[in-house]
């Protein structure tokens, strides 16, 4: 790694992405809980491209699985980690990310509200949930910055943390409520908060990829005001940038990102929390840089971490949370331990 | 070259459209329990059951050997457990599922989602949902599936033999006037009991008591101070004794003000068959005449069963 680090995201860099995406992808489709012959795959795939009928038709079927699969988790992880890295500069905050803000459980409240008392956009299946679970991705971050603004002007890192993971058991009390009293639909309520990649579909990629394709490019396009931020919000100001305009921009950016992710594959959590980091630690932490690489490494990241929970232990499936979670907390933990440790020396 | 490959497309296709008219009407139609229409060319060789229930049905009708997966919680009749186990719930291995090649996996409501049933049809493989609430439910799930599985004689012999049993245990049992609750979660995880519209309650019925929760639809969490307030005659616990602790019995016996409850104090818990009573297949009847020997301790005459 050279000690300069550039500052754009060059071809050669976006190249080396894509490739590290498309190997592991291939790697993805190619693995899973039933091994099946390299043979019989690049029959069932080349019949898949041409149209033609597969020879072995159930081993088509099971790749398509894979295919639906893979792409909603590296869209997913993207999306995440994307956003985690754009919180993490508008905030100034190391730990800001869906989760540990409690923009995600605000999500999922919204996502349950809408299920148990019928909200539905007419003419459009499963708009409803989503579109709730975005409003509330939203009203929960302002509720949780403009709370943490009344206490701390300063927008200190621990107490938005404090009342991110405040707002976190609130809303969750708030889902068990809603449950409690959602009667016949406590099922399919219930089997949704748990969510999953498991039963992803084409058009849950599609709804993933025209999200992530309208906010990501929002996103990557407010690298250089979020640069400027890194200085602090005064000096974003005295820079040219407009700080109320930027902000906004960006969290409703966020706020849609995160509501549609969680509609679709529930909390996933960590991701958008440890992948900036890791980014940052590879590529510095230039915007420019720091948005594209993270965007990449979330895929790869959720990808692989998919991939582990559904080969792991053979045909048992893991939930994919508990990849996610296991590797990010160890993380987490060595992040706010070596920051605190800074910032001591720093006093 | 691509008029060569354009005529073969076409070629392939002409075979597509020919095959549905040169096949007569299908086979096998049935209605499966969340009102789908399912339409087969002939019975059913290979099928995956997911739930406990619905394996047990198919095995009852003879047809274990079409069975080439099961549930991860079918374990009756003993033999299913070398049939191999699928994952099934919100983390139902659809890809393991679609490489045992059923034709239909037969799957029940609870935890599964519409997204899994959609993915199971577009892989080729038909779902068929079962869904029994009540007795009449259990004998529309065997009816349902002895017709998949072209064993519809078979399905109303089942029926028959679960009716008559059933009949002769209301013949048998006079209206006692008592009450029994029926406590499907214990204390620890907070109390469940069986409320009207259940096959608990129906059971209950049959040997001529009163379910204590009948004024409460479906499956119910209840405060432990209603069960103390309502001082049932019987408690049925369908608690799992793993050979360790107190048995489910004395667990209950064993609870802080629960000693004055006449269920109590007239040694009226029964310890019911976990499997027989909350599966709604064909063991429902062994879990009945059981209830029925209890209830009528030494007074009954040979039990039927």
């Amino acid at each position: 790694m050279q000690k300069t680090k550039r500052n754009t995201f060059t071809a050669a860099d976006c190249l080396l992405c894509t490739l590290a995406l498309l190997l592991a992808l291939g790697l993805c489709v190619l693995l899973g809980s039933e091994p099946l012959a390299l043979r019989d795959m690049a029959d069932a795939l080349r019949s898949m491209l041409t149209g033609g009928e597969p020879p072995i038709p159930y081993i088509a079927s099971i790749l398509s699985r894979r295919i639906q699969r893979s792409l909603c988790a590296a869209l997913t992880g993207a999306s995440l980690s994307l956003c985690g890295a754009a919180m993490q500069g508008l905030l100034r905050n190391p730990l800001a990310d869906g989760s540990t803000l409690g923009v995600s459980t605000g999500a999922s409240l919204g996502a349950v509200a809408a299920m148990a008392f019928g909200i539905t956009v007419p003419g459009v299946p499963y708009a409803g949930t989503m579109v709730t679970a975005m409003a509330f991705a939203f009203g929960s971050l302002l509720l949780i910055l403009g709370l943490a603004y009344a206490l701390d002007r300063s927008f200190s890192t621990h107490s938005i943390i404090l009342i991110g993971m405040i707002y976190s058991m609130f809303a969750s009390a708030l889902i068990n409520l809603v449950i409690n009293f959602s009667g016949e639909k406590i099922k399919s309520i219930t089997f949704w908060t748990m969510g999953s990649l498991a039963d992803s579909m084409y058009r849950d990629v599609l709804i993933l990829l025209m999200a992530l394709a309208v906010c990501g490019t929002v996103l990557l396009f407010s690298s250089r005001a979020l640069n400027a931020f890194a200085l602090g919000e005064d000096n974003a100001r005295h820079v040219g940038v407009n700080v109320k305009a930027v902000k906004l921009t960006v969290l409703i950016a966020v706020s849609v990102l995160i509501g549609v992710c969680v509609s679709i594959g529930g909390t996933i959590g960590f991701v958008g929390l440890v992948m900036p980091h890791i980014a940052r630690m590879l590529v510095g932490p230039n915007h420019r840089r720091l948005l594209p690489v993270s965007l990449f490494s979330g895929a790869i990241f959720l990808l692989l971490a998919d991939l582990i929970a559904r080969t792991l232990l053979g045909s048992r499936q893991l939930p994919i949370g508990v990849v996610t979670s296991l590797a990010g907390a160890v993380t987490f933990v060595v992040i706010f331990y070596r920051t605190g440790k800074a910032g001591n020396k720093r006093c | 070259m691509s008029k060569k490959l354009c005529s073969l497309f076409l070629a392939a296709l002409m075979v597509c459209c020919a095959v549905p008219v040169l096949a007569e009407g299908p086979a096998v139609a049935v209605t499966d329990m969340m009102g789908r229409e399912i339409t087969l060319d002939a019975p059913v060789t290979r099928i995956v059951a997911l739930t406990a229930a619905d394996c047990e049905i198919l095995c009852a009708l003879g047809c274990e050997d079409v069975l080439v997966g099961r549930g991860e919680y079918c374990d009756y009749p003993a033999s299913v457990l070398d049939k191999p186990s699928v994952q099934s719930g919100y983390e139902t291995n659809l890809e393991q599922i679609i490489a045992l090649q059923p034709q239909v996996v037969l799957m029940g409501t609870m935890a599964q989602s519409v997204e899994q049933v959609e993915a199971l049809e577009q892989a080729g493989i038909r779902v068929v949902v079962s869904d029994a609430q009540n007795i009449e439910g259990v004998y529309t799930a065997i009816r349902m599936i002895g017709a998949l599985t072209g064993k519809d004689a078979e399905a109303e012999a089942i029926v028959a033999d679960m009716q008559a049993g059933f009949a002769e245990i209301a013949e048998r049992s006079q209206d006692t006037g008592k009450t029994v609750y029926f406590e499907v979660s214990p204390l620890q995880w907070g109390l469940w009991a069986a409320g009207k519209g259940t096959f608990m309650d129906e059971i209950a019925g049959l040997c001529g008591l009163t379910n204590l929760f009948e004024d409460m639809d479906g499956w119910v969490e209840v405060s432990e101070e209603t069960v103390l307030a309502r001082n049932p005659d019987y408690i049925v616990t369908t608690a799992m004794y793993f050979g360790e602790g107190p048995t489910p019995v004395e667990e209950i016996l064993s609870r802080d003000g629960w000693g004055r409850l006449d269920a109590v104090m007239n040694d009226g818990i029964f310890n019911a068959d976990s499997n027989a009573i909350t599966r709604p297949g064909p063991r429902l009847l062994e879990a009945a005449w059981a209830l029925f020997d209890f209830v009528n301790g030494e007074a009954a005459e040979e039990p039927a069963a």
